[in-house]
């Protein structure tokens, strides 16, 4: 059981993993937490679905349009709903995105009907699972796996050596000082917002031959990736990815070995015991600007 | 009636005080001077009890008041102001003062909730008390105006009243001439020893205004890099040169 | 046009309760549960002010603890036969309770992560009201009775009309003092500057607890008197978009306000119910009233109110967004 319990819990914590990167290159710019992100995820879900479904494009055509359109979308929302609220005290930018996250959950809902679709795809690969320590495992799941450590990888490589990963990194110091430096901060705020957005996009429709997309997935999702990023430390990259992984693998096992019905709330009790314990995580508080 | 015991806070490898001791009597106005970074905030913020030091005692007529909570602290009769001027938004200036009366009412929650007279005795007293502090201070003409709406130097002036309202026998003043115009000053200078003169406060003010300093306190104390370097009266300070030289460098002397 | 120099916060207020005092005479059995439901979220929007407008503490626990006073409700009144005068107080107080508990630990976190373990701890206690089946009969919930107004009236529902009402006026008014003393003022300090406000006396525990409590205690006392409302309490009354609801509600008639909660809880019944057919654009009106009074109306309907009308003075009220704060 012990197997199975692992990669199961690994290749869901890959999917909160990347989710959480998401979550993280938005906190790391502008020193927010977006509410809305789980919805990016349930959007950029739903328009592969569509592109899939409706428009009959091929599995790959849609993971790689999934890319700009969740983009748009992330840049559009910060145009209209973070920019101008960039002097705001932070409850209020938690509210806002709050509030986005419930209108957006509504046009989910509307635009695509309040059931539950599953997107059935001609796979790319063998559908078949196969066999890693004796257990099965589907190659979507890999997929998702590698997605999430290509993504930590190139993030990581993005912040440390392009200057518009520097220039993420300055504004998420200070907006201030970003903007003496000649930083266009508004414009690095609406890349980072669409690029998080894009990541959430790419995560979903990855995750969406393995699951059920609905309206509602957004916010569970995003719970979750709150969890991997508190355990991981708020504003660590990889500390989202190790995060991420550990809330998959405490859910599983939690789920295997105490009580199944557990497993939904493994994810809320590791957030509240990591805030009243150890706020700044396992890797620590990187650059808070404001909590 | 405040005196600080071999006060040292270390942190991260920084000495922020070294072994700083002084005693500032009742009715007093002490200067605490000295180069940036030299501690001076520091040293309040260990009066005030905002955080602890590394060692050392902070002791309030002759009683250690070390580890208390600030709100304990200030509940004794001793009130601070700060750099960055704090006055409350959302309240009416005259509603910022009336909360510096904060530990007057005894009223407890369900008392305020029902509205009994005695609640409403008190609100009245505190309405008086306040208007009568901004009086004194010189700003009762925007009694009515918003707590943020005001300029950087007004409002330095009415968190001093808000500070005064509750008649405090000690007030920690952290740069109260910051924001204020040359005029201001020499209200201020005026203000300061009204306050001490009329209502027997005894004050302790950081301060880089040295024409301010010299004129109005009793007593200076010069620290720099975390030491007591020098202390006594504007005089001898003047004509202290170490001071001067932490003031101005080595450089002044080799132009001479 | 001279009429508006007479509206302010009291006389408003006077005419809204005198209006809802009369409703049952000309209004159907629906209206008078849309009335009832207005007079419940008045309760709980005035507590959610409290702790958010006020105290500026972003808590999302206010759903939950709704549930917590309807479910205490239930089982003290069904598993331990109390009658509702004893079960709904009981209730308020328990939720009161474990609004204290979650608040300690709760004090040394701020801003986002407040609001972070706020969430959790909601969810958690949805996912407790679901599986603990013993007590909570799980997803299918507790039915309960209807309240017995004998001899006072003959129905349920013009009964428990008035006991909602003269809850809610109650609640308003020891509200409204509570917030004019300095209590209000101590509430607003801890919001502005935690600092400055310990540094005049204010001990931020215990005002802090306080706010807790008290929007606790009203959300109990709410949950308590929607139990018998609705007849039944299932979990999923109070998940995640019952709170959202209650901060568009407290949002929209303007934060630090309890004119503005009153307003904001009256309108947003209203538009709850005119969409209950279609829950997708329940949660885009929602969603959308939050955000067009956070982009374009801060300070929500009392803020129009006061710009507009030139009696309508309210102390101590929030302003959303200010150009001159420095984080």
């Amino acid at each position: 059981m012990l197997p199975y319990l692992l990669t199961s819990g690994l290749t869901s914590g890959a999917l909160y993993a990347l989710v959480a990167i998401g979550l993280v290159v938005v906190y790391r710019s502008t020193g927010h937490i977006n509410f809305a992100h789980g919805e990016f995820f349930m959007i950029g879900g739903f328009f592969a679905y569509s592109m899939i479904t409706m428009l009959g494009f091929p599995y790959l055509l849609s993971l790689v349009l999934a890319v700009p359109l969740s983009f748009c979308l992330g840049a559009v929302c910060d145009r209209a709903v973070f920019r101008p609220l960039m002097k705001a005290p932070g409850t209020t930018i938690v509210l806002a995105t709050v509030g986005l996250s419930y209108l957006l959950k509504g046009v989910g809902r509307y635009v695509w009907g309040g059931k539950g679709e599953y997107i059935s795809i001609k796979s790319i690969v063998d559908p078949a699972p196969f066999l890693v320590w004796g257990m099965p495992v589907l190659p979507q799941q890999l997929i998702v796996f590698g997605a999430a450590m290509l993504c930590m990888l190139g993030f990581f490589a993005f912040f440390r050596w392009t200057i518009a990963g520097k220039m993420m990194q300055a504004t998420a110091e200070s907006a201030f000082a970003s903007y003496l430096a000649g930083i266009r901060v508004e414009r690095v705020y609406t890349l980072t917002w669409g690029v998080g957005a894009a990541v959430a996009g790419v995560a979903a429709v990855l995750m969406a031959p393995l699951t059920l997309l609905t309206p509602d997935i957004g916010s569970g999702l995003l719970i979750k990736a709150f969890a991997a990023t508190i355990l991981g430390g708020l504003g660590s990259m990889s500390g989202a990815l190790v995060g991420g992984l550990l809330v998959g693998l405490c859910e599983s096992l939690i789920g295997g070995y105490i009580d199944s019905s557990l497993q939904e709330v493994a994810a809320f009790i590791i957030i509240m015991i990591v805030l009243v314990f150890r706020p700044s995580g396992l890797f620590g508080a990187y650059g808070v600007r404001r909590a | 009636m405040i005196e600080v015991k071999g006060l040292t806070v270390a942190y991260g490898g920084l000495t922020a005080l070294d072994q700083i001791s002084l005693t500032v009597n009742p009715g007093e106005i002490r200067g605490i001077i000295g180069p940036n970074g030299a501690g001076k905030t520091t040293l309040l913020n260990m009066i005030s009890g905002i955080s602890p030091p590394s060692s050392g005692d902070v002791l309030l007529d002759g009683q250690s008041i070390l580890g208390w909570k600030p709100s304990k602290i200030a509940n004794h009769g001793v009130k601070r102001t700060f750099q960055s001027s704090l006055l409350f938004k959302g309240m009416t200036v005259l509603e910022n003062v009336m909360t510096g009366l904060h530990g007057r009412s005894q009223a407890s929650p369900i008392a305020a909730a029902l509205g009994l007279p005695s609640v409403w005795r008190d609100e009245r007293e505190a309405t008086h008390l306040a208007q009568s502090t901004l009086e004194f201070v010189g700003m009762s003409q925007f009694a009515e105006r918003d707590g943020g709406e005001l300029s950087f130097g007004q409002q330095r002036i009415i968190e001093i009243a808000r500070a005064l309202v509750s008649e405090p026998r000690v007030l920690l003043l952290d740069e109260p001439a910051v924001g204020l115009s040359i005029n201001r000053v020499a209200e201020l200078d005026t203000l300061l020893r009204r306050i001490r003169d009329e209502r027997g406060v005894t004050i302790i003010m950081i301060e880089h205004v040295l024409r301010l300093v010299m004129n109005v306190c009793d007593r200076i104390t010069v620290l720099s890099s975390g030491k007591k370097l020098a202390e006594g009266s504007a005089d001898e300070i003047i004509a202290n040169s170490d001071v001067v030289e932490a003031y101005l460098g080595r450089a002044l002397d080799a132009n001479r | 046009m001279t009429i508006i120099k007479f509206i302010t916060p009291r006389s408003l207020g006077l005419v809204v309760f005198g209006v809802l005092a009369v409703l049952p005479a000309f209004a159907n059995n629906y209206w008078l549960f849309v009335g009832n439901l207005t007079l419940v979220y008045i309760v709980l929007t005035v507590g959610l002010n409290l702790l958010i407008g006020y105290s500026g503490l972003l808590a999302f626990m206010n759903g939950i603890l709704f549930g917590v006073g309807a479910y205490a409700t239930a089982i003290f009144r069904v598993d331990f036969s109390l009658s509702y005068g004893l079960a709904i107080p009981l209730a308020a107080v328990f939720t009161m309770v474990i609004g204290v508990i979650v608040a300690l630990p709760a004090l040394r976190l701020s801003g986002l992560y407040l609001a972070l373990a706020t969430v959790a701890f909601a969810q958690f206690i949805l996912w407790v009201l679901l599986h603990w089946d013993q007590v909570t009969r799980g997803p299918s919930g507790i039915q309960v009775p209807p309240v017995n107004y004998a001899p006072l009236t003959d129905t349920f529902e013009n009964g428990h009309y008035y006991l909602t009402l003269v809850v809610a006026f109650i609640i308003v008014w020891l509200t409204v003092n509570l917030l004019r003393s300095h209590y209000g003022r101590a509430f607003v300090a801890v919001r502005e500057s935690e600092v400055a406000a310990e540094s005049i006396g204010i001990d931020l525990t215990r005002y802090k607890t306080l706010a807790y409590a008290v929007s606790a205690l009203y959300a109990g006392l709410a949950g308590g008197l929607f139990a018998p409302l609705l007849g039944i309490v299932v979990p999923e009354s109070f998940d995640l978009s019952q709170v959202i609801v209650q901060f568009a509600m407290v949002t929209v008639g303007g934060l630090g306000s309890i004119a503005g909660s009153v307003i904001g809880a009256i309108g947003l019944v209203w538009l709850q119910e005119s969409l209950r057919a279609f829950k997708e654009l329940q949660e885009v009106a929602f969603g959308g009233m939050i955000l067009l009074t956070i982009l374009f109306f801060p300070g929500g309907v009392s803020a129009m109110l006061k710009k507009w009308l030139p009696s309508w003075r309210e102390p101590l009220r929030r302003r959303l967004l200010d150009h001159h704060e420095h984080d």
